[in-house]
């Protein structure tokens, strides 16, 4: 009885430290996938910038998030010189606002 | 006595069978919990510094903020609260792009990166990705989350990279774009990431 008992656990166990082996390759999939899609050659130098003004202080780092950002907005401010009609909404970089 | 030994003995192997079991499932559980393990980009330190003598510098309207910019880009329009300089080329693409803006909807220091990419790809992004974040970052007269992504605009398909930061200083936050194609970002970035280590707050 307690034999079985005992069994049942150490399947129990081992039922767990697979199941976590397999999360962790599909995120690392993910990761891989999500990487994949838009890389540029360029991106490695964001880690080395050259600039006086930079030292290596120690921020608390977070690690990146492979995760794309999906690309079907519900409420999207009209582009071709909409919204606030500034750069951003024509094609130019992204500025600051909250989109309010 | 023999019989109480022998009867207490599986038991005790029934107890450490259960634990094993136990901590091998609390083991999967926080694999399961921790699904950014992979390793990420680092995030470039940041040192707050004064702007080198010669930079000029924009005012926030609100007075809450003060960007400091290369002589090389010059002021350009932008919101009414915010201020912009940037570097545009004879064809009107832009080379380099610095923005402040008066923190203005549910920006919060924690999660500034998923909403940042949230926001690209609801105002002008058809796609958005990032590539570090940290938080906790000095500037000077506050501390800041920051996130560098990539996006591609949906007018013109441009890529741009940038860095932005949600800072928070005593009175007020606001946020600090710098951005460049992603193209000439190796380039770009250390001059931009100087101009964000110049960003003084109130």
């Amino acid at each position: 009885m307690s034999f079985t008992l005992i069994r049942s656990a150490a399947g129990a166990a081992l039922l767990a430290v697979l199941a976590a082996g397999c999360g962790t390759a599909v995120t690392a999939q993910h990761a891989a996938a999500g990487g994949h899609q838009h890389r540029a050659p360029i991106h490695a130098t964001v880690t080395a910038p050259a600039s006086p003004a930079i030292a290596p202080a120690s921020p608390a780092i977070a690690p990146a998030s492979p995760a794309i950002a999906p690309a079907s907005p519900a409420n999207p401010i009209p582009q071709g010189n909409g919204g606030d009609q500034d750069a951003d909404n024509n094609g130019g970089p992204s500025d600051g606002d909250g989109n309010i | 006595m023999a019989t109480a030994t022998s009867s207490r003995r599986p038991r005790g192997r029934h107890l450490l069978a259960v634990l094993a079991a136990l901590a091998a499932i609390a083991a999967a559980a926080v694999a399961f919990a921790l699904p950014g393990r992979s390793p990420g980009r680092a995030f470039p330190p940041l040192l707050p510094a004064a702007a080198p003598a010669g930079w000029p510098h924009l005012t926030l309207p609100s007075g809450t903020a003060v960007l400091s910019y290369p002589p090389a880009l010059r002021p350009v329009t932008g919101d009414t609260d915010a201020v912009s300089a940037a570097q545009v080329s004879p064809n009107k693409a832009f080379r380099l792009y610095l923005n402040a803006t008066p923190r203005q909807g549910e920006e919060q220091p924690r999660g500034w990166a998923a909403f940042r990419l949230r926001l690209l790809t609801g105002d002008d992004a058809a796609s958005a990705r990032e590539l570090a974040a940290a938080q906790g970052v000095k500037f000077r007269g506050g501390t800041g989350s920051c996130v560098i992504d990539q996006y591609v605009t949906r007018i013109g398909a441009h890529h741009y990279q940038e860095i932005a930061c949600l800072v928070q200083g005593r009175t007020s936050a606001s946020v600090i774009v710098a951005a460049a194609p992603a193209a000439t970002w190796a380039q770009a970035s250390p001059l931009l990431l100087q101009a964000v280590a110049a960003y003084q707050v109130r």
